[in-house]
């Protein structure tokens, strides 16, 4: 009885399509759908790439390489300061001639000191070399780094110089092809493979017209060749130099030369200002000197011509010293004054110091070394006497009446003028007269932005910091020779601990946290209460009546009034017609009437405050109206007043709803700029809000005005602060979620 | 006992063999034999929850529209299995209409009502023409001919759902499934629509879930009676022509049932 | 009272049980009274508001602003006089121009050759004795025909025509909607008709990422993402750093969640029943979707873009930041339309964004520039009011038809 039919070819019968012409219809309808459904998905896929956009934009300028040029070196700063402890300790002789060293502690039997290894080897008779932790300097410990003191030696000349100066030039090529050979005989040890074949190679880029390839080396033979040769730097690198041109000459250069030992720095001044052909240095050349040998037309080029192992030496009769500890060293150098104060074991006679000048590179590398001193380690009355050196008294003055550097003494200002200024009426006199003398982390940052002053000249975005390094290292070598190449976080600890500045390198969102913190609190201190009191109202008191009507219409247009009209609603009532209040004029928080100003924290609370109040009436009127019947209808059958029945069970079962809803309107708030802008943010503040009197800024503020900044690295900042902005919003909501699902798995 | 599944007479529009439902892994209905006779009315009881409507609505996959929902089994239509991946749902749909329980016409107008789902369809005719044809068989041309610019929702109850039926029909489908179309309506409107269904019959296979036992006894030809076990699974209890299921129960259940024991 | 009974602790167990007369509750009088306060104080926001904008609007329409005719009296008068002799030179004067001499305003009711009759001491003002050479100020003030008819907002000049600022908000706003409507309908439905629920659960929240973000965000984006975008895509020569186009596209991004919550919403209320029936009929999703249950909820996405449309009017930051600082001055006739008034690629300030500008500079309170910001800023307001009652409307139609 399976009779069962098949499909009826009714083509003729009816206008529908049939068969293939059916399978063809719903396939093209099924097509249409298709693409029509990919539309729809491109759409959500747009709109989510946008937010991914925004995110990545963001971390893309916030963190990044960055090039920076100091205008002090920080290092510099410190190692004078340990310099100045170094050169100013008693029994210290010192001089910028090794010989004269050698033959002091040759002279002395409590003598010790340090230079170049090769002016040991000189006087190896009357002098004893030390061993440094246990490490007696050698060619084997030098070139392993075993022994702590190792440091390349350089010559540095220019371009200008090799192709001018045919003498120099060939003489450099000369050294280049001998010095290993040769520098054992002085003292020194040989320089590393890698370093020798980067000085070749140099040499051979500035002869490009020898036609080499990198890799090729060239001798060239110094027959007959004419001119003059002028070296002048560091003692140490001295005997090195001096030996290679007499060699040189012996080899058959028939020119002049000049070989002065004055110190590296005082070479590099010379060779930089045109006065000598090589600079003989014992340490690398520093952004400054950079500086003013490209003043001067002279991109200095740099070669490593060897090594040194710097000497501690002992006069040959002194017998208890056979070695010391980097520890010892710090001692012997400042703070002792005999032996034995440094090891029981050693004699109880005063320590007799020969040391290189100020102007050596020696010293600068001994210092650092030893004494290992960072800048931001320093005591603060080191850090305070650098600042004292480095800046203008009239500066210094400005700066201590902001905050003073002690709380019982004064740097820059004279104590009967301070004395007079901190006499006026509060208000008018400066604000270093009461508040809490700098820490030394305070004066560190000044020392920073007074005197270091680095400067971002270059900033690279974080994609480009991350796939085109190498481009970024070369172009800024390039355009920034004298820059330090650095990966900065523009999001930083001190981003969020330091006051705003008018310098994007030192700003900070501290201010502008505080402020937004207290805004906020004023915001919902204003609207919590009267928002959840106007929803108990409206959803439990009020009747259908036209009045309830109407309010609850006005409540609903007031959350799509624009919030710019929140803003001039609080510019005319708040700050104008309500100015002695939120001045706090009336309650004597401002001194005289005429300075009040209702451009306070609370004029900005309050505006947002009534900003919020819609939103948190209409969240708390869903919250209450979630609350079940019953449960009034429990209270009250029990004799409870409707209050009591409100109060005691309607509220505490609506309240996770109500805190959810209000801090979804308070980060509302917090994102607010246009308002407060309107309401009159301060454009620049540093000082911390101290009440609701305050002027104040915000986060959004400042992002804002960052953003509407030209200069790049302001863009970095308002980056930083919109993560900064964006995770206390990610925190505030978190908590909303948290109460939400703590709510819903209590109610079910 | 195994339930009697067939007819006497006439051939068969659509059957169920071994037809399961299954929501997530709860199994609604089981077991399902049934064969629907052409041109006839089926009115499918049985109590509240005993799957009468997923047998319904599994015969146009309606059922696939619940993201949880599986059918297992064959529903056999014109020799090939409707659940077949093959099988377009769309096209089935449009051969096997539905009226729904609740009057729910589009908002559009009364006109537009009619026409859509012919224009869909690909309907290359005259459509006025189609939507008074349409509108008369569901006996409501004459009530709305003048207002055929009007809203669906303009129209009562009944009129509503006859609009829904005129809607059904204007896409020329073979069967139409009824998922308790009066339950929404007043006794006048329900009984219209019961006429309706009976003058329908001479040209369309109709099924009709229905609540109401009276109604079956009524309006259809056959009925299939199923009611649920343990596991609150529907199944098939009894089939028969609609005389003879009410007069002559095979089973105990049924009898009980339609006596009003239970239900 | 002595026979209390120690039974009933409860407080009015004493009391005569047969009086059930209402008593006053202070307590709950006061509370009730406090709670109203609440509710009754949103009235006074808006009353606050409509206040400050009317009165501050009417004193930008009335205030004087004293312009040097440079013309001099060339006689001196006495307090009683009312003809004066005046020179050839400077502007010339009209009847019923209001003008000041020194302190003294005085109104012009006749104009002869080289004189001109006066009343004097007008406006509170005492009349006094005028030596010649004294020049002669001509009250000026804004008329409203004047800023609905001209093209240029120049407050130093005086000019104060608001076409500038209301087409550069207008343009803003439509590219907005041209972002926000396709984008924020077509992400409602699919998440509406076609995502599956933990699909939807996942892209849901992303927009309500989105949502969140503040405006000042989207500013920044605007300005260090979107533009520099245009100036790639378009060319840096026909695109100003500052630029309408911008903003708007990102005044629209940050529109789709609404559009998308709110159609969304407007779509789940359509009844499943609805979606069942075109299905019943053999159409496909996308036929559901498009042909049944969008035009079933036209009213709630009608409602979305209205008030899609009101936020872009009323949004700030973006625009401020990233439209341009300065209104886009133009003379009809003279600069191209298409070339130039509305040309999206160029920077011009909408109201919004003069309002954030001027308003955060050093703005005295007492001058014609604060004023006029209020003027502008009652114009947005009624404009946005006006949306959003519609909006209201709209919702409540959906509402009535499927609640």
């Amino acid at each position: 009885m399976d009779n069962m039919q098949p499909i009826p070819n009714q083509s003729e019968t009816t206008p529908f399509p049939e068969g293939e012409a059916l399978k063809n219809q719903i396939q093209w309808r099924h097509r249409q759908g298709l693409a029509w459904r990919l539309l729809f998905i491109a759409a959500l896929l747009i709109a989510i790439s946008s937010l991914i956009a925004l995110l990545y934009n963001i971390l893309n300028d916030s963190f990044g390489y960055v090039v920076v040029i100091n205008k002090v070196d920080p290092q510099r700063l410190a190692l004078d300061v340990v310099e100045e402890q170094i050169l100013n300790t008693a029994n210290t002789v010192s001089s910028e001639d090794d010989f004269e060293l050698a033959n002091g502690i040759a002279n002395d039997s409590n003598g010790i000191g340090f230079f170049g290894i090769a002016y040991y080897q000189e006087n190896n008779e009357t002098l004893k070399l030390l061993a440094v932790d246990g490490v007696m300097p050698n060619a084997e410990t030098a070139a392993s780094g075993e022994y702590p003191f190792t440091r390349p030696l350089y010559l540095y000349t220019a371009d200008a110089v090799l192709q001018n100066n045919q003498a120099a030039n060939i003489f450099l090529n000369y050294l280049l092809n001998n010095v290993n050979s040769e520098i054992e005989t002085v003292g020194y040890f040989p320089a590393t493979s890698a370093a020798y074949a980067a000085a070749q190679q140099r040499w051979l880029s500035a002869n490009p017209g020898l036609g080499l390839q990198s890799g090729q080396w060239v001798s060239i033979e110094p027959d007959g060749m004419a001119g003059t040769i002028r070296v002048v730097g560091s003692s140490t690198v001295f005997p090195l130099t001096q030996h290679m041109l007499e060699q040189y000459q012996e080899a058959g250069f028939a020119g002049n030369f000049g070989n002065e030992s004055v110190g590296s720095s005082a070479g590099l001044a010379a060779f930089c200002s045109g006065q000598a052909d090589f600079a003989a240095s014992s340490r690398p050349i520093q952004s400054g000197e950079i500086e003013a040998c490209r003043n001067n037309g002279r991109f200095p080029l740099e070669f490593q011509i060897g090594t040194d192992a710097l000497a501690i030496v002992v006069n040959n009769q002194n017998s208890a010293l056979n070695e010391v500890s980097t520890e010892q060293l710090q001692q012997i150098f400042t703070t002792a004054t005999t032996w034995n104060e440094v090891n029981e074991a050693w004699p109880a006679q005063a320590i007799q110091r020969y040391i290189p000048g100020a102007d050596s590179g020696t010293l600068d590398f001994f210092a650092e070394a030893v004494y290992q001193t960072s800048l931001a380690s320093l005591p603060k009355d080191d850090l305070v006497r650098l600042l004292a050196t480095n800046i203008s008294t009239g500066r210094g003055r400005a700066l201590e009446r902001e905050q003073r550097f002690y709380e019982s003494a004064l740097v820059f200002e004279d104590p009967a003028t301070w004395n007079e200024v901190c006499a006026a009426p509060a208000g008018e006199r400066p604000s270093g007269c009461i508040a809490e003398p700098r820490t030394q982390e305070e004066v560190y940052d000044l020392l920073l932005a007074e005197v270091i002053q680095p400067d971002v000249v270059k900033v690279y975005n974080l994609q480009n910091s991350l796939l085109n390094r190498t481009a970024i290292a070369t172009e800024a070598a390039a355009l920034y020779p004298n820059g330090e190449i650095t990966f900065r976080s523009w999001l930083s600890a001190d981003f969020i601990t330091d006051p705003q500045s008018s310098t994007p390198e030192f700003a900070g969102v501290r201010t502008a946290i505080f402020g937004s913190l207290w805004v906020i609190f004023i915001t919902i201190l204003f609207s919590f209460p009267i928002g959840v009191g106007a929803a108990i109202y409206l959803e439990e008191y009020a009747a259908d009546n036209r009045l309830n009507r109407i309010l609850q219409t006005n409540i609903n247009n007031l959350a799509g009034v624009p919030s710019i009209i929140y803003g001039m609603l609080g510019l005319a009532i708040f700050v104008r017609v309500l100015e002695q209040l939120t001045s706090g004029a009336i309650f004597g928080a401002v001194e005289s009437t005429a300075s009040a100003n209702g451009r306070t924290i609370i004029s900005a609370g309050l505006t947002l405050g009534l900003l919020i109040l819609p939103l948190i009436i209409i969240n708390a009127q869903e919250a209450l109206r979630a609350v079940p019947n019953s449960l009034r209808q429990a209270g009250l059958a029990l004799g409870a007043t409707q209050w009591q029945t409100i109060w005691y069970h309607v509220l505490p079962s609506a309240l996770p709803g109500i805190l959810t809803g209000t801090i979804l309107a308070v980060s509302r708030a917090i994102g607010e700029t246009a308002p407060l802008v309107v309401v009159g943010a301060s454009t620049f503040i540093t000082v911390d809000p101290s009440g609701p009197f305050s002027k104040f800024t915000t986060l959004p503020i400042q992002i804002y005005q960052w953003t509407s900044r030209p200069q790049a690295e302001f863009r970095n900042i308002a980056a930083a602060a919109i993560i900064v902005l964006l995770a206390m919003l990610l925190s505030l909501n978190a908590s909303a979620i948290i109460l939400r699902n703590r709510y819903s798995t209590r109610s079910i | 006992m195994k339930p009697n599944t067939s007819f006497s007479n006439g051939s068969v529009a659509v059957e169920a063999k071994e037809m399961q439902v299954y929501y997530g892994s709860f199994r609604a209905v089981k077991d399902i034999a049934l064969k629907i006779p052409t041109k006839h009315i089926t009115a499918l009881i049985g109590p509240s929850g005993c799957g009468k409507s997923t047998v319904l609505r599994s015969f146009n996959r309606m059922n696939d529209l619940v993201a949880s929902a599986r059918v297992e089994g064959q529903i056999l239509y014109h020799g090939s299995n409707i659940y077949d991946t093959h099988v377009d749902p769309v096209e089935i749909r449009r051969r096997i209409g539905m009226v729904f329980q609740k009057p729910n016409p589009f908002s559009k107008t009364i006109y537009e009502n009619v026409a859509w789902g012919a224009r869909i369809n690909g309907f290359k005719g005259n459509m006025d023409q189609l939507v008074e044809e349409s509108l008369r068989q569901a006996a409501l041309w004459d009530e709305v001919k003048d207002k055929l610019s009007q809203s669906g929702y303009s129209l009562s109850g009944g009129q509503q759902q006859r609009l829904c039926i005129a809607r059904t029909i204007a896409v020329k489908p073979e069967i139409i499934l009824m998922d308790e179309p009066t339950s929404a309506l007043d006794p006048v409107a329900t009984l219209r629509i019961e006429e309706l269904i009976q003058e329908l019959k001479k040209q369309y296979t109709i099924i009709i879930v229905t609540h109401n036992m009276q109604q079956a006894a009524r309006a259809s030809d056959y009925t299939a009676f199923f009611n649920m076990d343990g596991d609150r699974a529907g199944y098939l209890v009894e089939f028969d022509n609609t005389n003879e299921l009410f007069t002559n129960p095979k089973n105990e259940l049924t009898e009980q049932y339609i006596t009003g024991r239970f239900g | 009272m002595a026979t209390k009974n120690p039974a009933t602790p409860l407080m009015g167990a004493e009391t005569n049980m047969n009086d059930l007369t209402k008593r006053p509750r202070i307590g709950e009088s006061f509370i009730q009274g406090f709670l109203f306060l609440c509710g009754i104080l949103s009235i006074f926001t808006t009353l606050g508001i409509v206040y400050i904008l009317t009165t501050e609007s009417l004193a930008f329409f009335t205030r004087q602003q004293w312009e040097n005719t440079n013309k001099p009296i060339v006689a001196d008068i006495t307090p009683e006089e009312t003809v004066l002799v005046v020179g050839d030179a400077g502007a010339s004067l009209i009847e019923e121009d209001i003008v000041r001499l020194g302190e003294e305003v005085m109104v012009v009711q006749s104009i002869a050759e080289n004189t001109i009759t006066v009343l004097r001491g007008q406006q509170d003002t005492i009349a006094v004795s005028h030596t010649a050479g004294l020049q002669l100020f001509r009250s000026n003030t804004v008329t409203l025909s004047e800023t609905i008819t001209t093209t240029k907002w120049i407050p130093q000049l005086g000019l104060f025509g608001i076409w500038p600022l209301l087409l550069a908000t207008l343009m803003t706003s439509l590219i907005a909607m041209l972002v926000a409507l396709p984008l924020g309908l077509a992400s409602a439905i699919y998440l509406s008709e076609y995502a599956s629920e933990k699909v939807r659960s996942m892209l849901k929240p992303i927009l309500e990422v989105l949502a969140g973000i503040p405006t000042v965000v989207f500013g920044y984006f605007a300005l260090t993402f979107m533009t520099p975008l245009l100036r790639s895509i378009f060319g840096e020569g026909r695109v100003e750093i500052f630029n309408t186009a911008s903003a708007g596209i990102v005044v629209g991004i940050l529109i789709i969640p609404l559009v998308s919550s709110m159609s969304e919403d407007a779509l789940h209320a359509v009844p499943r029943a609805l979606r069942e029936a075109a299905y019943g009929l053999g159409a496909t999703k996308l036929e559901t979707s498009l042909k049944i249950v969008l035009p079933a909820a036209l009213s709630g996405i009608t409602a979305a873009f209205v008030v899609a449309i009101s936020r872009a009017i009323g949004e700030t930051m973006v625009v401020a930041i990233a439209a341009g600082a300065g209104p886009k001055n133009f003379e009809l006739g003279k600069d191209s339309i298409t070339g130039f008034v509305l040309n999206p690629f160029l920077a011009a300030e909408t109201m919004t964004g003069h309002i954030v500008r001027i308003s955060g500079g050093d703005i005295s309170y007492d001058s014609i520039d604060y004023n006029s910001l209020f003027s502008i800023g009652l114009l947005l307001f009624s404009m946005t009011l006006v949306l959003n009652i519609a909006a209201r409307y709209f919702v409540s139609r959906y509402r009535e038809v499927y609640e």
